[in-house]
């Protein structure tokens, strides 16, 4: 009983802290990419994209939290020298139109209506899951965007075009609907910076390929297909991202840095006024890839559990974890995976085992002596409490 | 003008600028005028360079894929058919076996076109209307079948609803050197072509059979794709024909003859043609490309063509690009003069002012100005300077390129270099317009080149057209006023408040007077159309020569300009007897400048450049027009050169004489010839030349008014 009641008290104290530093937790990874012209020419821009969604992908992204538009096939185009494949380099070494490509939105579905409705969620009963943005409150979604641009607008297809406060109505939206809780916009095209003018949503960090009466401007052109393959800015930012993989700890702030306007011919803007964390503490996997600080939970049904109620159950959560006795059947499920670093939340272990394991866990984590004293105290009282009663 | 101003109520300021600048009609119309040839003189400076305006196009952005294997069988068959003339045993058709044989060894879809070629029979109703109208199965033999092979590759993953289309005239009688190269660059391109994977648009070759004229057989052939007639395919594969068709005997190509599909083929619509020629040896020390646009009635294919041409033989084929001069501008001192002139004020504009662009040196004036004038008189002309102008009438951008070479064809060594360059070139155009997706439609259709990479674009050449027009109707809305004064003496003499109703009567009915002068004016025009039929008539009589032909026209014509003198004949004497009507030039010479203005402005809508240059000829007669007994009376100095002006001005006006004026000007006036102005008539009618409707209808009898007002006895 004493046991039950300290172990009680820490978890409860612990639960304090989680939620007072942030409502919510980082709980999954969305992209929305986006190739928004059309026309043979404009092959350049779903090479970008393609090759933007093959890095996701290679970060962790799955494919099915991923949301491809692509406006026109530029594999399928008769002009195209090597059928069904695209390249964004003139080496052709990287095939992006491999097997695993999942197009979610192609050729005339790429509209401002359906992007609007990607983000906001407002779709018709008959649009499939795999179609939808399911982002919750915890996402951190990735949106990529490239195409032909202006002073405040993009152009969609050849005849419509979404404009800084169509996205920022739609961000706006998403907010409230607590759809991401944090969102970075990549936009690669002419002028991008204005199309974030309008951005009034915290929790939105935006990046552009040029400032207002900038041009962004092609890499280079790929003389056997006779066509650019790839623009600056694009280039530039998948050059960093080949030298990562999914455990790499590169952060924001350096991915931001590693653009080099001369490279670029064009300047990448930020707009980080509406972000609330420090870029140096941010790794890029927390938008490129699917990592995230995982919050080891003793119980998969609690964690669940956690995801679809939502805010501020954190407290009420490790309440019910002392009182429920229920959820102690599935405990043994969980105990093998013990790599976090915020699990302190192990309570109520009664079988000895289960104790052990817990206290494994805390060695490994050394940030909180006092913790790792109280745990050996209780360790030794119990010890002590158990061989008085042998000896008896 | 006391009529005009007298209102009490206040007038807007339009009537007012109105009334101002007709009362100044002298000085609005000397400045205008001036303005308006200054104007010309300055679009060589003006100019623009040339932009590739559609993004789709990216002409050099790919790496040409011909190699030395498909210019080695190209090679091969211009050696084949040069054999084939020298040997000169087989038929006629053997030419025509070869290179339907050699297109099927590529994998090529290949037919034979047979056709009877168009006479240019001139009909008046004919204008504006398809060649095809004609009368076809009269005097039609079967030796005078034309033979279009036509090869076609379908894209491989393309949908099949565009084509691109090779045109290269040959005439299977005699084959030159040059014909045959032709046939081989467009042959190993269209090797090239088979083995592609980034077509996307057919690609389609025609071997027009030239032995009765370039155009015809290209004409013929569009006529068959475009619009087919299908009574007329039952006529040519008649039996009565059966020596001319073609008969693979003996077995000896049995792959041709068994899959040769005789009927008709077709891709999708086309995108662009381009029609390849090879010219003899070149006068400069560089392969050149010489590009002839101007298709029916001075309509250009659009410029974005010639822009990918230009580029890909400049940057990438470093060969030379030309067009059309008038070399005899390039001699003239006062032009290079003029052009040291802007060339200084440039200089100066440029110390005032580093920002502004203005001026180009002298030099490149003149040579501007000889290609402008070039390319005015071509549009002007309204006839095809090539093969590619049948496109046109069915709005298919198409160009002719002339390929020459620096060294004689005949050197072995050059023939692959040469092959190569002139493959390549159209590898590179063809590849370009394969990447277009809509027709060509961003850059200028209206346009006049000064240089193959400078132009001057409609909204500027227009200045100058509007310029010169501008007086007419000033002028005209003076001389009518001045006219209706003149009955109204009287009353203008009265203060405004006397004016009597009987003299607001007169005032009516002088108001109306300008009918009579309409009338006649009307029956001047009428006399024009009867002018401009009568060549129908002259050239269904047998056995006339062009001089003979010519100096009947110019009686009949006379003659029935005196026959319409006695139908209206009451008028005139009528004219002569009123005190009052002693004006009656003034009214005249309004309605007639109405007249030329309303023919020069409907003109310039159907082809600018005849009336820009219908404008530089007849605006200053019609101003100018004056009777010639006032002046003479008046006989001081002014006076005196106002007839002398007049006079010149009159015989520079007759179509005729500014014929052979201008010849005499540009070739010398050694060779000139009194049929040759029938000739050329003769060759704008049978183009149907919109040009030829202006000379009729508009300036002779403008013309013609102005002259009557000349001699009028007041």
């Amino acid at each position: 009983m004493l046991l039950l009641l300290c172990l009680g008290n820490i978890g409860n104290s612990v639960a304090h802290l989680s939620s007072s530093s942030e409502s919510t937790l980082h709980t999954n990874n969305w992209a929305v990419l986006v190739c928004t012209s059309r026309f043979w020419f404009n092959y350049r821009h779903m090479a970008n994209t393609l090759s933007l969604y093959r890095t996701v992908k290679r970060l962790g992204i799955p494919d099915e939290r991923i949301i491809l538009m692509l406006a026109d096939d530029m594999a399928c185009n008769a002009r195209n020298k090597y059928p069904a494949q695209v390249f964004n380099n003139e080496n052709h070494k990287l095939n992006l139109y491999g097997d695993n490509v999942e197009v979610d939105y192609r050729g005339y579905e790429v509209t401002v209506e359906n992007f609007l409705r990607v983000l906001t969620g407002r779709h018709e009963a008959a649009v499939p899951r795999s179609k939808r943005l399911l982002s919750d409150e915890g996402s951190h979604i990735l949106l990529y965007m490239t195409g032909h641009g202006g002073d405040e607008f993009l152009k969609f297809q050849d005849s419509e075009e979404l404009q800084s406060h169509d996205l920022a109505d739609a961000v706006k939206q998403m907010k409230e609907k607590r759809r991401f809780k944090e969102l970075l916009i990549m936009v690669d095209t002419c002028q991008a910076s204005t199309l974030f003018s309008q951005l009034h949503s915290p929790g939105v960090l935006a990046i552009g390929s040029s400032m207002k009466g900038e041009n962004s401007y092609s890499h280079h052109l790929d003389p056997d297909v006779g066509v650019s393959v790839v623009d600056r800015f694009t280039y530039y930012t998948l050059a960093f991202f080949e030298k990562l993989n999914m455990y790499d700890n590169a952060s924001l702030s350096s991915f931001f840095n590693s653009f080099n306007p001369n490279l670029l011919m064009s300047t990448a803007y930020y707009r980080m006024d509406l972000y609330q964390r420090r870029l140096e503490e941010v790794p890029v996997t927390n938008f490129f890839g699917s990592v995230m600080e995982t919050l080891h939970t003793d119980s998969a049904y609690k964690s669940h559990r956690s995801i679809d109620i939502g805010e501020a159950k954190i407290k009420k959560r490790t309440d019910q974890s002392i009182s429920g006795s229920d959820r102690r059947i599935l405990r043994n499920m969980n105990n093998k995976d013990q790599v976090s670093n915020l699990s302190t939340e192990e309570n109520s272990q009664d079988s000895f085992g289960q104790l052990w394991n817990s206290v494994l866990s805390k060695v490994t984590t050394t940030e909180n002596v006092d913790e790792f004293v109280c745990h050996g105290l209780l360790l030794m009282l119990s010890l002590l409490v158990a061989s008085t009663w042998l000896s008896h | 003008m006391a009529e005009i101003a007298e209102p009490k109520l206040k007038q807007r300021p339009i009537v007012r600028l109105g009334i101002f600048l007709i009362s100044h009609s002298l000085f609005v119309s000397i400045v205008c005028f001036t303005a308006g040839v200054l104007a010309l003189l300055l679009l060589p400076v003006l100019a623009k360079n040339t932009y590739i305006s559609e993004n789709a196009l990216m002409p050099g952005s790919a790496n040409n894929m011909l190699s030395s294997h498909d210019t080695s069988v190209a090679n091969k068959l211009v050696k084949d058919l040069t054999d084939l003339k020298l040997r000169s045993r087989g038929s006629e058709f053997d030419s025509q076996k070869l290179i339907a044989q050699y297109m099927f060894d590529l994998g090529a879809e290949v037919t034979h076109h047979k056709f009877y070629p168009q006479s240019n029979q001139f009909h008046p109703l004919h204008f504006f209307t398809s060649p095809d109208s004609g009368n076809i199965g009269k005097n039609i033999s079967c030796s005078s079948l034309g033979i279009n092979t036509v090869g076609i590759i379908r894209a491989p993953r393309g949908d099949g609803k565009e084509a691109i289309v090779l045109v290269t005239p040959y005439n299977s009688m005699k084959v030159g050197v040059e014909e045959a190269f032709s046939l081989g660059i467009a042959y190993s391109v269209f090797s090239l072509l088979t083995r592609a994977t980034w077509l996307a648009k057919d690609i389609i070759w025609l071997v027009a059979d030239s032995q009765y004229g370039e155009y015809s057989a290209v004409a013929a052939w569009l006529t068959e794709y475009q619009a087919p007639t299908f009574s007329r395919a039952h006529i040519v594969n008649s039996e009565t024909c059966r020596e001319s068709n073609i008969v693979y005997k003996h077995g000896q190509k049995p792959n041709a003859e068994e899959k040769l599909y005789d009927g008709f083929r077709r891709a999708g619509t086309m995108a662009a043609a381009l029609v390849i020629k090879v010219a003899k040896q070149s006068d400069y020390f560089e392969d050149t490309v010489n590009i002839y646009a101007e298709a029916s009635n001075g309509q250009m294919p659009n410029l974005d063509l010639i822009n990918i041409v230009n580029y890909l033989a400049v940057h990438k084929q470093g060969l030379q690009i030309k067009v059309s001069k008038m070399w005899s501008l390039l001699n003239y001192r006062w032009l290079y003069t003029l052009g040291v002139v802007f060339e200084s004020l440039g200089q100066i504009a440029r110390s005032l002012n580093p920002q502004w662009k203005f001026g180009i040196p002298a030099t490149e004036y003149v040579e501007g100005t000889a290609t402008l004038a070039s390319s005015l008189y071509y549009q002007g002309l309204g006839v095809p300077t090539g093969p590619h102008g049948a496109f046109r009438d069915y709005q298919v951008d198409a160009i002719t390129l002339e390929i020459s070479s620096k060294v004689p064809l005949t050197k072995m060594a050059r023939r692959n270099e040469f092959l190569i360059r002139g493959g390549k070139l159209i590898e590179g155009v063809v590849r370009s317009v394969n990447n277009l997706l809509e027709k060509f439609h961003q850059s200028f259709f209206l346009y006049l080149l000064t240089s193959p990479s400078k132009f001057v674009s409609v909204g500027v050449y227009m200045i100058s057209f509007a310029l010169l027009v501008a007086p007419l109707p000033i002028v005209a809305a003076y001389l009518h006023v001045e006219a209706s004064d003149f009955g109204s003496i009287q009353p203008k003499e009265k203060s405004a408040s006397q004016a009597s109703s009987a003299s607001k009567m007169n005032v009516n009915f002088d108001s109306w007077k300008w009918l009579k002068s309409a009338r006649k004016v009307f029956a001047f025009h009428l006399w024009g159309g009867v002018v401009s039929v009568l060549p129908y008539f002259i050239s269904q009589m047998p056995n006339l020569t062009a001089k003979t032909s010519f100096i009947v026209w110019i009686l009949l014509s006379v003659f029935s300009l005196l026959v319409s003198y006695m139908i209206s004949g009451p008028s005139f004497s009528e004219a002569a007897a009123s005190q009052s009507q002693k004006k009656e030039w003034a009214s005249l010479k309004s309605v007639t400048i109405s007249a030329a203005f309303i023919g020069l402005s409907l003109t310039s809508v159907i082809n600018f450049a005849t009336a820009e240059i219908g404008a530089l000829l007849i605006v200053p007669i019609c101003l100018m027009a004056r009777p010639l007994k006032l002046d003479i009376k008046a006989s001081n100095l002014i006076s005196l050169m106002r007839i002398t002006s007049n006079l010149v001005l009159g015989f520079i006006g007759f179509p005729p004489a500014t014929y052979f004026l201008l010849k005499g000007v540009f070739e010398g006036y050694s060779g000139i010839n009194v049929g040759d102005f029938w000739e050329w008539l003769e060759s704008l009618w049978a183009w149907n030349s919109a040009t030829y409707l202006y000379i009729g209808l508009v300036h002779l009898p403008c013309w013609a008014l102005c002259i009557h007002i000349l001699f009028h006895h007041c």
